[in-house]
C-alpha cells in the first residue's frame, strides 16, 4: 500500500517507515503538522494513513482524521492517549495505542492491510488494534 | 374641635366605654392592663381603626405615651426598613376580618428599630359583627439578630466552602493534567527507546548484535504493554495480569505465522497492585518468550498459559511440549531469561517450579499470598 505517515515525532516516524517497507508497503509521504498531512494526502494520494493525534501545531490529528476520511482515505490514529479520540473515531478505522510494540504493530498491519485491499472481514481483529464502533462487528 | 381631635375624641370614648363595662376588679382586664405583654385594642368601626386603648406595656415598647397612642392607627409603628409584603399581609388580614400573625420591624418613637412578634385577632360581638381587633406585640429583636447573625455565619462558611472547593478543583485539575503529560512522555519515552533499539539492530550486520538488541526490545516492549494498559484501565492503582498476558501472547504468536505453534490459554481476570505489575509482566513475558524460542527452532508444539488465582494463592502457569532447550545453542540468552524471570520472582516472594512429565516441560509460578495480603491483591 501507498502509506501517508501524520506523526511529529521523527525517530518514531522513522522506525514505523522501516517496519511498513519490511512488511513491503510503500511510504509516499511524513507530515509532522496538519497543514501539511492534508497537503500530502491531495498531493500523494496514498491508500492508506497512521495519524497522531498530537502534532507541531497542536492535537490536530482528528482534524486531519476527518480531512482523510472526507478524502475517502482509510487511517487508524496512532495515539498515547484513546481517550482523546471522539466517540465516531472521527472516520477512522480504529486506533493503535502507543507504545506499541513491534509484534503488536505487525499484526496490525497485516490485518489492515487484509481489511482494505481485500476486504478482509473485521473479525478477529489484533488486540494492538483498537477497532472503531463503527467497524465494530 | 377640628376633624382629627373629634376623631380622637370619638376613640377615647370608645376606650372608656369598654373599660367601663368591666368593673375594676374583672380579673381579665387587670391582666390585661397589668401584663408585660405589649397589647393594644383597636376599634374597626371608626374611620382607620383607630387605638382606643393600649397597655402600659405597649406604652414602654413602643416609647409612646397612651394619649399619644390612642386615636391614631397603628400603621404609625411602620417605617421605611418595614417590609412592604409583611404590611400587605397585615391590611389583608384585617380587611378578611382574620387572625394574623407576623414578624415586622417597627419604629420607636424616638426612631429606633425592634422586631415585632405582632399578632392580631378580630373581637366579634353576639350577632358575630366584629367590634374590635386585639393586637399583641413581643420584641424579638434578639432573636432576629441572633437569626441574621446565623445567616451572616452560614453565608461566610459557604462562600469559604465554595472557595475551597474552588482550589482543590484547580489543583486536582493541575495535578489531573501533570499526571497525563507525565503518561504522555513516560509512553512516547518507551516507544522512542523501543525505536533506538530497532534502529541499530536494522543497521547492525553482527547477528549476535541484533539478537542482543532485540533481547532488549523484547523486555522493554513487556514494560511498555504494563504502561498502556495501567492508564488505559478505569483503575490506575490495578494491573490485570491475565489481560497483560492475553494481549502478550496474542501479538508474539500471530507475528510468527507459523501454523506449527499452537497456544491454549486459560485466563481469569487476576488484579494485582500497580507496583507489582512490572515485575509480573516480565515473568510472564520470560515464560512465554521461552517457550516460544525453543517452539520456534524445535520445529513448533503447544503452549498451554494459565493465569488465576488458585486457593488464595495466584499462579502464572506454561506448559509446552517443545523441544527442552539445546544448551550449547543461545546459552547467554537462556541464562539472562533465567535471570531475569528468578530476580522478579525475588522480588515478588514467588515460588518457581519447573519439571517435565513425558514430552511436557512444566514451569509453574505460584505467588504466596498471606491472608492479611490477599485483600489487596
Amino acid at each position: 500500500m501507498k502509506i501517508l505517515i501524520v506523526e511529529d515525532e521523527a525517530l518514531l516516524a522513522l522506525e514505523l517507515e522501516s517496519e511498513l517497507q519490511s512488511a513491503g508497503h510503500e511510504v509516499v509521504g511524513h507530515a509532522m503538522a496538519s497543514d501539511e498531512a492534508r497537503h500530502l494526502a491531495e498531493r500523494c494520494r496514498p491508500d492508506f494513513a497512521f495519524v497522531d493525534i498530537h502534532l507541531v501545531d497542536g492535537p490536530t490529528g482528528i482534524d486531519v482524521g476527518r480531512h482523510l476520511r472526507d478524502q475517502g482515505i482509510p487511517y487508524v490514529f496512532v495515539t498515547g492517549n484513546l481517550k482523546r479520540i471522539p466517540e465516531d473515531f472521527a472516520g477512522a478505522i480504529g486506533a493503535i495505542e502507543k507504545p506499541y510494540t513491534m509484534n503488536g504493530l505487525k499484526n496490525a498491519v497485516t490485518f489492515l492491510e487484509a481489511l482494505v485491499t481485500h476486504d478482509g472481514a473485521i473479525a478477529n481483529a489484533p488486540p494492538s488494534l483498537v477497532v472503531a464502533p463503527a467497524f465494530a462487528c | 374641635m377640628n376633624q382629627d381631635s373629634h376623631s380622637k375624641q370619638d376613640a377615647r370614648e370608645a376606650g372608656e366605654r369598654l373599660v367601663n363595662s368591666h368593673a375594676s376588679e374583672d380579673p381579665f382586664a387587670a391582666a390585661f392592663k397589668a401584663t408585660r405583654m405589649p397589647m393594644i385594642i383597636t376599634d374597626p368601626r371608626q374611620p382607620d381603626n383607630p387605638i382606643i386603648f393600649s397597655n402600659r406595656a405597649f406604652a414602654e415598647l413602643s416609647g409612646y405615651s397612651t394619649d399619644e397612642l390612642i386615636g391614631r392607627n397603628c400603621r404609625m409603628l411602620q417605617g421605611p426598613g418595614s417590609d412592604q409584603a409583611a404590611i400587605a399581609r397585615i391590611r389583608a388580614a384585617i380587611a378578611a376580618r382574620q387572625n394574623i400573625s407576623v414578624d415586622i420591624l417597627n419604629y420607636r418613637k424616638d426612631g429606633s428599630t425592634f422586631w415585632n412578634a405582632l399578632f392580631i385577632s378580630p373581637v366579634r360581638n353576639a350577632e358575630d359583627e366584629v367590634i374590635y381587633f386585639f393586637a399583641s406585640q413581643l420584641d424579638v429583636t434578639t432573636v432576629k439578630n441572633k437569626e441574621t447573625e446565623l445567616a451572616e455565619a452560614r453565608r461566610m462558611a459557604e462562600k469559604l466552602v465554595e472557595e475551597r472547593t474552588r482550589d482543590l478543583k484547580m489543583a486536582l485539575d493541575a495535578k489531573t493534567l501533570l499526571v497525563h503529560e507525565v503518561d504522555h512522555r513516560v509512553k512516547n519515552n518507551l516507544l522512542t527507546i523501543a525505536s533506538l533499539l530497532k534502529l541499530q539492530a536494522r543497521l547492525t550486520t553482527d547477528v549476535t548484535v541484533a539478537g542482543t538488541l532485540h533481547s532488549v526490545l523484547d523486555r522493554v516492549e513487556a514494560l511498555s504493554i504494563v504502561q498502556r494498559k495501567l492508564f488505559t484501565s478505569d483503575d490506575v492503582a490495578r494491573f490485570d495480569v491475565a489481560e497483560f498476558a492475553r494481549e502478550l501472547i496474542i501479538d508474539v504468536v500471530s507475528a510468527l505465522k507459523r501454523d506449527d505453534i499452537t497456544v491454549e490459554l486459560d485466563l481469569s481476570p487476576v488484579l494485582v497492585p500497580a507496583v507489582k505489575a512490572s515485575p509480573l509482566a516480565l515473568i510472564v513475558n520470560e515464560l512465554v518468550g521461552d517457550a516460544v524460542r525453543r517452539g520456534l527452532r524445535d520445529g513448533g508444539g503447544r503452549i498451554d498459559v494459565t493465569v488465576k488465582r488458585l486457593n488464595g494463592h495466584f499462579v502464572i502457569r506454561v506448559h509446552d511440549t517443545l523441544e527442552p532447550a539445546d544448551v550449547n545453542v543461545d546459552r547467554e540468552e537462556q541464562e539472562f531469561g533465567r535471570l531475569v524471570l528468578e530476580t522478579c520472582a525475588r522480588q515478588l516472594g514467588a515460588r518457581i517450579e519447573r519439571g517435565v512429565d513425558g514430552n511436557v516441560n512444566r514451569v509453574d509460578v505460584t505467588l504466596l499470598v498471606g491472608d492479611g495480603e490477599e485483600k489487596t491483591f
